[in-house]
């Protein structure tokens, strides 16, 4: 096709530059309208050889633009095509009824485009024949139409073509689709398949969890665990499934009773490991491992001195070996006809003494948190208790729980709970400590595991 | 560019001067990563002296002492010094508790940390 005077009529600048692009490429001369009105206007100053021309346009639009355009007898007989959507068959009747010669629908394919313009180039238009009205009836209403048969004809035509391309882009697509469906439907099942081993992994998960749990738990007191000659009361709150905190209170021998509370860093499985590995040192049981009691060569059982149980634990746990885990530890034993407690601090928070005649006091012993310092000499330290006396072990979950604004409950506000419920049985005081550490946490809820330990001596 | 993300770092003198970048030191990932810039930065150097500069630092978990229990205990098997300094009072309070306020060499602000070097 040789180069041809070609006006479009378009709105959209963005539409138009490509499209014009298009044609001056293919070696048209082009002018653009931003409406019909200016496309009109371009057309009575150079007669050109065929209009593209939009529907929806300011000013005027495509059909009143077409209807002009096919109403002035100098330009009657140039080729129109018309740009439309083709939503509606009315139309395809307002096209006929405006004079159109032809439709492309939108979005248009430029190749198709050009095509259209050569097939109407070559068939030139002769002037109307005058064939009159034509009545059309479309969705229940009779429309009446000045058209001559070649636009008839050229409607028919396009529109036909049109019908087949979309028949064919419906065929490409029903392809596309049906690919896509036979894809989706492996990968629906090779999902299925990965929802079923992670479904397996999960429970497995959750299996091992509950077992590692229920083991962490032996390492707390039995549900009827006591003591002779006290009362002991203990709460244990750890903030995931696995903690790092545990405590147990047993007797050593007729005269002894063991109490304590650690702390590992951390939370969750590495530090758990790490707890139940630390539980079996700590065990009232004669044991190769228990470091807590020994047999005696005549048959008696020798109770560790709780310096030496920390001397040898930091022995045994150098942070290194455990990827920097280490913990803290408050460990006690109480000689239970006189009320002497020995003890010794691992790095752990003071313990708490409340006389029962008496303001509560802390103790504190110095010591590095097991695992810092090769070979260090843990120091001793004694208290004396009265009866009625109590003491309370506890982690750094208790007093360093963080309330919503990052403030520590803090040791003042501990001792001054566990002092408003001195004259309370002990079991009372411990669950009122444990919810004023929840109520500190609101809303969250504790960060860190929390144990609490009391014991009352009544010999 | 700063070659770490969780720390800044620079030298005076022979002292490598480290500023931990983070206000949270909480989460394990963090304090993995610390571990990780440290021991790139340190390298292979047997016995440096270390500055930590918590000034950054208002939220510690426990689990960074035990970072610092292993720096400490690397650098002074090889002779070398390990200060800290800028510590807010709810950092020491971690400190405190676990009595190692007494096992690390604690100061005031960095100028004051620096000429205790010598």
């Amino acid at each position: 096709m040789a180069g041809v005077d070609v006006i479009i009529a378009e709105d959209s600048r963005i539409q138009a530059k490509l499209l014009q692009k298009r044609l001056t490429d293919a070696g048209h001369a082009v002018r653009w309208a931003e409406n019909g009105a200016e496309a009109l206007k371009l057309a009575r100053e150079r007669r050109p050889d065929i209009i593209i021309s939009d529907i929806e346009m300011p000013v005027m639009t495509g059909y009143e633009f077409c209807k002009a355009l096919k109403s002035d007898p100098a330009l009657r007989t140039v080729p129109l095509i018309l740009l439309s959507t083709l939503s509606d068959p009315i139309d395809i009747i307002r096209g006929l009824d405006a004079g159109a010669d032809n439709y492309v629908t939108k979005p248009y394919d430029a190749d198709y485009l050009l095509g259209r313009m050569q097939a109407l180039l070559q068939t030139p238009l002769g002037e109307p024949s005058g064939d009159g009205t034509l009545e059309v009836g479309i969705a229940g209403q009779t429309f009446r139409v000045q058209a001559g048969r070649q636009q008839v004809l050229n409607l028919l035509v396009s529109i036909f073509e049109n019908a087949v391309a979309k028949n064919q882009e419906l065929i490409v697509a029903n392809q596309d689709l049906s690919i896509a469906r036979d894809k989706l439907q492996q990968t629906n099942s090779e999902l299925s398949d990965l929802n079923d081993r992670i479904s397996t992994i999960n429970a497995r998960m959750v299996r091992d969890l509950e077992a590692a749990a229920k083991v962490q738990r032996s390492l707390l007191p039995p549900e009827d665990a006591a003591l002779p000659g006290t009362a002991v009361a203990w709460r244990y709150v750890p903030c995931q499934d696995l903690a790092g905190d545990f405590l147990n209170f047993f007797p050593l021998d007729a005269e002894h009773a063991g109490l304590f509370v650690v702390d590992v860093s951390g939370h969750g499985v590495p530090s758990s490991l790490m707890a139940v590995t630390v539980g079996r040192f700590l065990s009232p049981k004669v044991s190769d491992q228990s470091l807590l009691v020994r047999q005696r060569a005549d048959g008696g059982i020798t109770v560790a001195a709780p310096a030496e149980v920390a001397s040898q634990l930091n022995r045994l746990f150098q942070a290194d070996e455990f990827s920097g885990l280490y913990f803290t530890i408050l460990y006690g034993v109480l000689h239970l006809p006189t009320g002497r407690l020995d003890y010794v601090s691992g790095g752990h928070p003071a313990l708490l003494h409340v006389p029962a005649n008496g303001p509560p006091a802390y103790h504190g012993a110095e010591g590095f948190p097991i695992g810092f310092v090769p070979e260090f000499d843990y120091p001793q330290a004694s208290l004396q208790l009265a009866p009625g006396d109590r003491i309370y072990l506890y982690s750094d979950g208790v007093t360093e729980a963080m309330d919503k604004d990052q403030n520590p409950l803090g040791d003042e506000a501990l001792a001054a709970c566990i002092a408003s419920t001195r004259t309370r049985p002990l079991e009372a005081s411990v669950a009122d400590l444990l919810e004023t550490v929840e109520q500190w946490c609101q809303p969250r809820g504790p960060l860190d595991d929390v144990s609490i330990l009391g014991l009352e001596w009544r010999p | 560019m700063d070659l770490y993300r969780r720390i800044q770092t620079g030298k005076t003198g022979d002292v490598h001067m480290i500023v931990f970048k983070d206000k949270k030191i909480l989460d394990d990932t963090v304090l993995d990563e610390i571990k990780k810039e440290i021991t790139t930065l340190l390298g292979k150097a047997t016995g440096p002296d270390v500055l930590l500069d918590f000034g950054n630092v208002e939220f510690m978990s426990s689990a960074m002492l035990g970072l610092l229990g292993q720096l400490h205990r690397k650098i002074t098997t090889g002779h070398g010094r390990l200060k800290m300094c800028n510590i807010r009072p709810e950092i020491f309070q971690v400190f405190k508790l676990t009595n190692l306020d007494k096992l690390f060499s604690i100061h005031k602000d960095a100028p004051t940390a620096l000429a205790t070097f010598t």
